[in-house]
């Protein structure tokens, strides 16, 4: 029996025009959005590239641009970096393991905009019982969110606290993949510890690195929940996320060709980042 | 030298579990914390909070007194409109999803390559970047406080085509080839033996969009303003910012919501770790 033509997109169809209307078409939407104002008459007319000449001329955009990227170049690492490290804790059997790896793996059930009640109420400067907890140890009661200097750091840290346990999961398979024999050779060679992790487990990890590094990318470039509930960009923009400048610009500001122009750039730098990780991912399986 | 091992072996056993049990300490422990204080009274909750004692972490006096009042208020719409939202786009998106995991998997057509780009370009997309043109599209459409509004934006999802993909690939096309040959259409032996096969699989995809729908919280927040629609993670959120003074509320309502996020997780949670770690290593 052959299959006729239409079979393969009768199939595809439902999925795929749910990815285009709700996900391709808002991109176009953006774009063409972006080169029109609204006046205060509720008329709309096309202004060119105004919008984005005003943004680009406004020191908020540049100091929004400036945090969002320093938060993502110290977020992701971290998190990578402790979710590699948890999960080559977990990755030997012992007593309690199992026990172990799903309280990690338990903060996915908690979602981010109650990640960021629990954490602004335990980290209130007050009423907080972490700075209760501080004060017991003879340490002085910090300021965390309401301080310019450590709102961005005590955010990243909470964001770490969700997001560490769940990207454990995908290091751990990366590990639990690796052939048995591969590492009792190297064992038995007489390596190093750590020139076995070096030279032979973390080679072997490249590809849930890889994927590990896109989707974490993916979940933290727009944070935009704890920024919303707990500081409201502050103190001083602190904690300016590009998402909450561009949800305050079409909310607070009702100036839908900015907060479209935002979005616009937002989308470009996504799909730079994306790009580059997709030629990441090729070069791997090059090497594979 | 044998000795030497040993004790070094030894050593960093112990190292391994202190480090380990003091991770498992900060993630549980704010947990434990905002469970026990929903079930304090409300002029309890901070007593102890400020100044660290014994009963920060050892309640000497325990009340349902929240929850009853979370039950008598707004509450269970909010919960109604979660699960609601929850289950439809899970139930949706698990048939969606499977189908066109299972075209890529398992035929060849024009620009299939494309298209299949194009899914796993939807996945490395961040949603929230298109939260505000798809509000534009939504209110264009007069869709903004409806179900549809909440629900279908995320029905279909490049993560869950692609797990489906490489599940379905994993299985021979041999067979099939029987089925086939017997006159079966292609979405009988889809309904019929590919997906009986797929347990595990459907089990994690329910998992991630029962609980990305149960965490959503940006996209309702715009999408439907009115208090009837707001969902769970909304509606706590505003319990927040517009009666701080109601703090017993928010401690149920915060425990409560990741209680009923809690029951999937600990049930699917073994196929969710299973499948993750086979199917993205391929």
């Amino acid at each position: 029996m052959t299959t006729r033509w239409w079979v393969p997109f009768a199939f595809l169809a439902p999925a795929l025009v749910g990815l285009f209307v709700f996900r391709f078409a808002p991109i176009v939407i953006a774009l063409v959005g972006s080169l029109f104002a609204t006046s205060i008459r509720g008329d709309t007319f096309f202004v060119g590239l105004k919008n984005y000449a005003e943004v680009f001329s406004d020191a908020a955009f540049w100091s929004s641009i400036r945090v969002t990227l320093l938060f993502n170049l110290i977020i992701n690492p971290l998190q990578i970096f402790c979710a590699l490290c948890l999960a080559l804790l977990v990755r030997r059997p012992a007593r309690f393991m199992d026990a172990l790896r799903a309280s990690f793996l338990l903060p996915m059930t908690v979602s981010i905009a109650l990640t960021a009640i629990l954490w602004n109420i335990m980290l209130d400067p007050t009423l907080g019982p972490v700075n209760g907890f501080l004060r017991w140890l003879g340490v002085a009661a910090q300021p965390f969110f309401r301080s310019g200097e450590q709102a961005l750091g005590t955010l990243i840290m909470v964001a770490t606290w969700k997001g560490a346990g769940y990207w454990m999961v995908f290091l751990l398979a990366g590990l639990l993949a690796i052939p048995k024999d591969v590492d009792e050779a190297s064992a038995i060679d007489g390596a190093e510890p750590w020139n076995r992790f070096r030279y032979v487990t973390l080679p072997l990890m490249r590809r849930p690195l890889a994927f590990v590094l896109v989707a974490d990318t993916a979940a933290n470039f727009l944070l935009f929940a704890p920024v919303y509930i707990i500081t409201n960009g502050g103190p001083n923009g602190a904690t300016q996320l590009l998402m909450f400048e561009a949800y305050q610009a079409e909310f607070a500001y009702l100036n839908h060709g900015r907060s479209l122009a935002i979005s616009s750039i937002i989308l470009a730098i996504i799909l730079v980042i994306a790009l580059v990780e997709l030629r990441l991912f090729r070069q791997q399986d090059g090497d594979a | 030298m044998v000795m030497r091992r040993t004790l070094a072996t030894r050593l960093w056993h112990a190292l391994r579990m202190t480090a380990l049990v003091l991770v498992a300490t900060i993630v549980l422990l704010p947990l434990y914390w905002l469970i026990l204080s929903s079930f304090r009274p409300a002029d309890h909750i901070f007593r102890h909070a400020s100044t660290f004692s014994i009963e920060t972490l050892v309640p000497f006096q325990l009340t349902l007194e929240n929850y009853r009042n979370i039950w008598a208020g707004g509450f269970p719409r909010a919960l109604f409109n979660s699960l609601f939202i929850s289950f439809t786009t899970v139930v949706l998106g698990v048939l969606f999803n499977s189908m066109a995991g299972f075209a890529f998997a398992q035929f060849e057509f024009p620009f299939k390559k494309t298209l299949f780009a194009a899914v796993l370009l939807s996945f490395m997309m961040p949603f929230e970047s298109i939260v505000i043109p798809l509000y534009t599209l939504m209110r264009g459409l007069g869709w903004t406080n409806t179900y549809a509004a909440l629900i279908l934006p995320e029905v279909a999802g490049g993560l869950v085509i692609f797990l489906f993909r490489q599940f379905f690939a994993s299985i021979p096309r041999e067979i099939y080839e029987a089925a086939r040959i017997d006159g079966a259409s292609w979405w009988r032996i889809y309904m019929h033996m590919t997906m009986p096969l797929s347990g595990p699989t459907i089990a994690t995809a329910s998992l991630m969009m029962f609980i990305h729908q149960w965490d959503a919280f940006f996209w309702p927040l715009v999408a439907a303003s009115s208090a009837d629609l707001a969902v769970v993670q909304v509606a706590i959120a505003r319990n927040m910012t517009l009666e701080q003074a109601n703090w017993g509320a928010l401690f149920a309502s915060a425990s409560a919501a990741v209680l009923v996020a809690l029951v999937p997780f600990l049930a699917l949670q073994r196929y969710y770790i299973r499948v993750v770690t086979v199917q993205t290593d391929r």
